[in-house]
C-alpha cells in the first residue's frame, strides 16, 4: 500500500520517470566531463596547472596557431557552404526531370567518412596525383603543382578548405532541403497570385520560412567545425595545426593525456559558447 | 460507467508498465554504473602500488599462476616475456611457426607473453621485490635491458659459455655487456637507411661512385649528397630527396641519430655547440633539395614507387614495400658521413635472463635456438627485423629481402660507424623527438637562427633526462 501510494505521488512519478534520461547523462556526458577535468589539472592528488603552462608558454606548443587556424576554417567554410547549399535549395526548389538524381549527387558525400574524404583529396593534388596529371597533359602547366608541405601551407590551406566544403555542404543542403520541403505550397501560390517577384518570394517566404532549420544547419555545422580533425591531418598534417589535432598528437606521439584533456576542454568549451551565441541571436531575431 | 473503469484500470495498468519499464532501465543503467565503478575502483587500488596508473595490473596474475599449476613433473614451461613481436600477426608467427620447432626439439613448452615496455617494468620490478620469479627470458630493447641491468635485476649470460657456430658484430658485442656482466645475447636488430632509386646515379657528382654509396665509402658523405642532390635538379627540375617529416613520420630519429652524431660526435650533449649550428646551417641548405611534400609524408615507401622522390631515408621496415615490389629499381644504401663520423641508429632487441629465474638452463637453450642463423633469417622474412649474428644475409635468396639486408649490412660494416641508440626515456620520450622536430620546425622552416633556439630547446632536453633519470645514450658518454 505504501509503495502504491507513492507511486501515485505525482512528483516521485516524475522523478521515476526521468530517472533513466539523468542516469544515462550522468554515465554518459557528465562523466566524461568531470573526468577530463580530472585528468588534465589533477596531478598526484593535487591540483596543478602543468598541462596549463605547456599549452600556454611551452616551446613545444602549436596551441595559438591551432587556435587561429580552426577558426580561420571555420569562418571562410561555414559561410561558404551555407551559400552553396542555399543556392542548392532554391535551384531544387521547382520539380523537374533529374532532380532527384541531382539530390544524390549533392548528398553522397555524407557517405563518406572524413578520413576517406581527405585521402581522396590528398590523392587528388598530390604531385604526382590526379589533377596534376591532368594540367600537365592538356599543356596547362609545365611542372606539377606541389599543394602540400610546410612551404607550400596556404596552398595546403586552399586544399583544406575546398575539401570541407565538399565533403560538409551535404549536410547542410540536407537540412534546409528537409526544412524547405515543409513550407506550405499554398503561401508560394498565393504570392504569385500577387505577383511577386525571385527576389521577394526569397526575401519574404524562403529564407524566414527556413530559419529553424537555418539554425539548426548552422550550429551543427560550427560545433563540428571546432572538431575538425581527419581531412587537416591528412592533407597537411601538422603544417596547419588544429585544436583537435593537437589533441590527438599529445596523446598519441606525446603521451600526455592531461595536455590532449585540456584541448578538450578547449573545444567544448568553444562549442558550447558558440552554440549558445547562435541561439541567443537567432532567437532575437526570430522574434522580432 | 464500466466501460469507463475499465478504461481507467487501463490507463493505471499502462502506467504501472512504464514505471515498470523505468525501473528495469534504471536496474540495467545502476549494474553498468557499477561495472564501470568497480573497475575504475580496481585501477586506483593497483595505481599507486605499481606506480603505472595500473596499465598491466590485469594480465599479472592469472598468466603467472596458471602455468606453474598445471605443470606435471619433469615438463617445463618456460615464460618468455617479450616487448617486440607484440602485434598479433607477429604473435600469431611466434607461438605457431617460431617456438613448436624449439618444443619439438628439446620438448621445453614455451609461454610467449608480448607486453608494453611499461608493463616488463612494472612486473619484473614486482617480481624482483616479492623475490617470487615467473619469467625466464626477457626480450627487450637495448634501453630497457640497460636500465634492468643497471638494477641488478638481470643475470650475468657468462657464466653460460659461449654460443658455438656463431658470432655477432663487436658493436653488438660491445653493447651487450653492461655494468660488468654480459646482460643479453643480441638477438634483432633494426636500422633506418637511404634508399636510392637507381635512375639517380646517372646524375653523380664528380669523385663519388655508385660504388662509394653502396658500400658507404670514405667518399660518401653529407656534403656529397647534397652536391648529388644539386645535380639531379639541375638535370631534371625535380627537388630528388624526401624524409618522413609528417607528424607520424619518424625524421625526428634522422635529426638525433644520423646529422647530430655525423656533425657533433653525440646525440644530446652538443645539441647547441657550434658544429651543430653548421649542422643545421647545412641541413638549411640540403633542404633547398627535398621535395616540399616531405612535411606531409609519414612513410616514404609510397613517394619512392610513384617516382615523387629518388633518394629516400626512413626505417628499414617502413620502406620495405618499395623494395618488395620493385626490387630491381632500388638499392638500400649506408647513411653518409659527417665530420664526426657515420652516425646512424641501431634499434638492438636482446634477450635476458632475470634473476633467479626458474629453469634458466632452458631458457639458454631457447636464447641457442632463436640466435641461429637459419631461425634468424626466418624472422627477417616473417616480420622484416634483421639479423644480430654476422653472415646471414649473405645466405639469403635473391630478391628484395637480399638487398634490405645487405644494405643493412654495409651500413654496419663501414669503419667509420658511429651506433647511435634511442634513449629510453619511456613517456618522456615524445617530448624527446618533439624538441628535435621543434629545432627543425624553428630553424630549417621557420628561418630562426640557431643560435637563439637551441640553448633553451637543449635545457628542456637535458631536464627530461634528469626527470627520468636516464643516461644518454651511446654515442654521447
Amino acid at each position: 500500500m505504501p509503495l502504491s501510494s507513492l507511486l501515485q505521488d505525482n512528483r516521485v512519478k516524475a522523478w521515476l520517470l526521468l530517472s533513466p534520461t539523468i542516469l544515462y547523462l550522468a554515465v554518459f556526458i557528465a562523466y566524461p566531463i568531470i573526468d577530463s577535468f580530472r585528468i588534465a589539472f589533477v596531478k598526484n592528488g593535487s591540483i596543478s596547472f602543468e598541462a596549463v603552462d605547456f599549452l600556454l608558454y611551452s616551446p613545444l606548443s602549436e596551441f595559438w596557431s591551432a587556435l587561429k587556424y580552426t577558426f580561420l576554417l571555420a569562418i571562410l567554410v561555414i559561410p561558404t557552404e551555407t551559400l552553396l547549399a542555399l543556392t542548392a535549395v532554391i535551384l531544387l526548389f521547382k520539380r523537374f526531370r533529374g532532380r532527384d538524381a541531382v539530390i544524390y549527387v549533392l548528398v553522397m558525400p555524407l557517405a563518406l567518412s572524413d578520413l576517406a574524404a581527405g585521402l581522396i583529396w590528398y590523392s587528388m593534388l598530390t604531385g604526382k596525383g590526379f589533377l596534376n596529371k591532368l594540367l600537365l597533359n592538356m599543356g596547362l602547366i609545365s611542372d606539377p603543382i606541389i599543394f602540400f608541405g610546410y612551404e607550400n601551407r596556404w596552398l595546403t590551406f586552399l586544399a583544406v578548405y575546398l575539401a570541407e566544403v565538399w565533403r560538409s555542404t551535404a549536410i547542410v543542403f540536407v537540412i534546409l532541403f528537409a526544412g524547405a520541403q515543409l513550407i506550405n505550397k499554398e503561401v508560394f501560390e498565393a504570392a504569385e497570385v500577387f505577383g511577386a517577384s525571385f527576389y521577394v518570394k526569397l526575401r519574404h517566404i524562403l529564407i524566414p520560412m527556413i530559419k529553424p532549420s537555418l539554425q539548426a544547419a548552422l550550429l551543427i555545422r560550427t560545433l563540428f567545425a571546432f572538431q575538425v580533425f581527419a581531412v587537416v591531418w591528412i592533407l597537411a598534417g601538422r603544417d596547419i595545426p588544429v585544436l583537435a589535432g593537437e589533441a590527438y598528437y599529445s596523446i598519441v606521439e606525446l603521451h600526455k593525456y592531461d595536455v590532449a584533456a585540456l584541448y578538450a576542454i578547449v573545444i567544448a568549451l568553444l562549442s558550447a559558447s558558440i552554440g549558445v551565441v547562435y541561439i541567443r541571436v537567432f532567437r532575437e531575431t526570430l522574434l522580432r | 460507467m464500466s466501460s469507463r473503469r475499465s478504461l481507467r484500470r487501463g490507463e493505471a495498468t499502462s502506467r504501472y508498465l512504464l514505471v515498470g519499464a523505468a525501473i528495469v532501465v534504471v536496474i540495467i543503467l545502476l549494474a553498468l554504473g557499477y561495472y564501470f565503478y568497480s573497475q575504475g575502483a580496481a585501477e586506483t587500488t593497483t595505481g599507486p602500488l605499481t606506480g603505472e596508473a595500473g596499465e598491466g595490473a590485469e594480465t599479472t596474475p592469472e598468466t603467472t599462476t596458471s602455468p606453474a599449476a598445471t605443470e606435471t613433473p619433469g615438463e617445463v614451461t618456460l615464460i618468455w616475456a617479450s616487448t617486440q613481436l607484440v602485434p598479433p600477426t607477429e604473435q600469431q608467427f611466434v607461438k605457431e611457426e617460431l617456438l613448436p620447432p624449439f618444443t619439438q626439439e628439446t620438448g621445453i613448452k614455451v609461454e610467449f607473453i608480448g607486453m608494453s615496455y611499461g608493463d616488463l617494468n612494472v612486473r619484473l620490478q614486482s617480481e624482483m621485490e616479492s623475490g617470487k620469479v615467473t619469467i625466464s627470458l626477457i626480450a627487450d630493447l637495448h634501453g630497457g635491458l640497460d636500465l634492468y641491468a643497471s638494477k641488478g635485476w638481470l643475470e650475468d649470460l657468462s657464466k653460460f659459455g659461449a654460443l658455438e657456430g656463431r658470432e655477432f658484430p663487436q658493436v653488438l658485442e660491445d653493447y651487450s655487456r653492461l655494468y660488468g656482466i654480459k646482460a643479453y645475447v643480441p638477438w634483432l636488430t633494426a636500422t633506418y637507411v637511404f634508399v636510392v632509386n637507381k635512375e639517380a646515379f646517372k646524375y653523380l657528382p664528380p669523385g663519388l661512385s655508385e660504388e662509394d654509396v653502396i658500400t658507404g665509402s670514405e667518399k660518401w658523405t653529407y656534403d656529397a649528397l647534397l652536391e648529388w642532390a644539386k645535380n639531379i635538379e639541375a638535370a631534371t627540375g625535380q627537388k630528388p630527396l624526401g624524409f618522413p617529416a609528417g607528424p607520424k613520420g619518424l625524421f625526428h630519429r634522422f635529426l638525433h641519430g644520423y646529422l647530430y652524431p655525423s656533425f657533433t660526435g653525440a646525440q644530446v650533449k652538443n645539441f647547441d655547440s657550434p658544429e651543430a649550428v653548421q649542422m643545421w646551417s647545412y641541413l638549411k641548405e640540403l633542404w633547398n633539395y627535398v621535395h616540399p611534400q616531405s612535411t606531409v609524408y609519414e612513410a616514404m615507401a609510397a613517394p619512392l614507387l610513384n617516382g615523387e622522390v629518388l633518394i629516400a631515408w626512413d626505417h628499414t621496415a617502413r620502406i620495405k614495400d618499395a623494395i618488395v615490389q620493385k626490387p630491381d629499381e632500388f638499392v638500400v644504401v649506408p647513411a653518409p658521413a659527417g665530420p664526426k663520423g657515420r652516425g646512424y641508429i641501431l634499434v638492438i632487441v636482446g634477450l635476458a635472463i632475470p634473476k633467479n629465474a626458474p629453469h634458466q638452463d632452458a631458457a639458454w637453450k631457447l636464447i641457442e635456438y632463436l640466435t641461429r642463423p637459419e631461425v634468424q633469417s626466418l624472422i627477417l622474412e616473417k616480420v622484416g627485423f634483421f639479423p644480430a649474428v654476422s653472415g646471414v644475409s649473405e645466405k639469403l635468396p635473391e630478391g628484395p629481402l637480399k638487398v634490405l639486408a645487405q644494405g643493412v649490412g654495409n651500413q654496419l660494416n663501414t669503419p667509420d660507424s658511429l651506433v647511435a641508440l634511442i634513449p629510453s626515456l619511456g613517456e618522456k620520450g615524445g617530448d624527446f623527438r618533439n624538441t628535435y622536430r621543434e629545432a627543425f620546425k624553428a630553424i630549417v622552416l621557420e628561418g630562426k637562427d640557431p643560435q637563439q633556439v637551441l640553448p633553451e630547446l637543449k635545457q628542456y632536453l637535458l631536464s627530461l633526462f634528469q626527470a627520468t633519470g636516464a643516461s644518454l645514450p651511446p654515442p654521447d658518454e
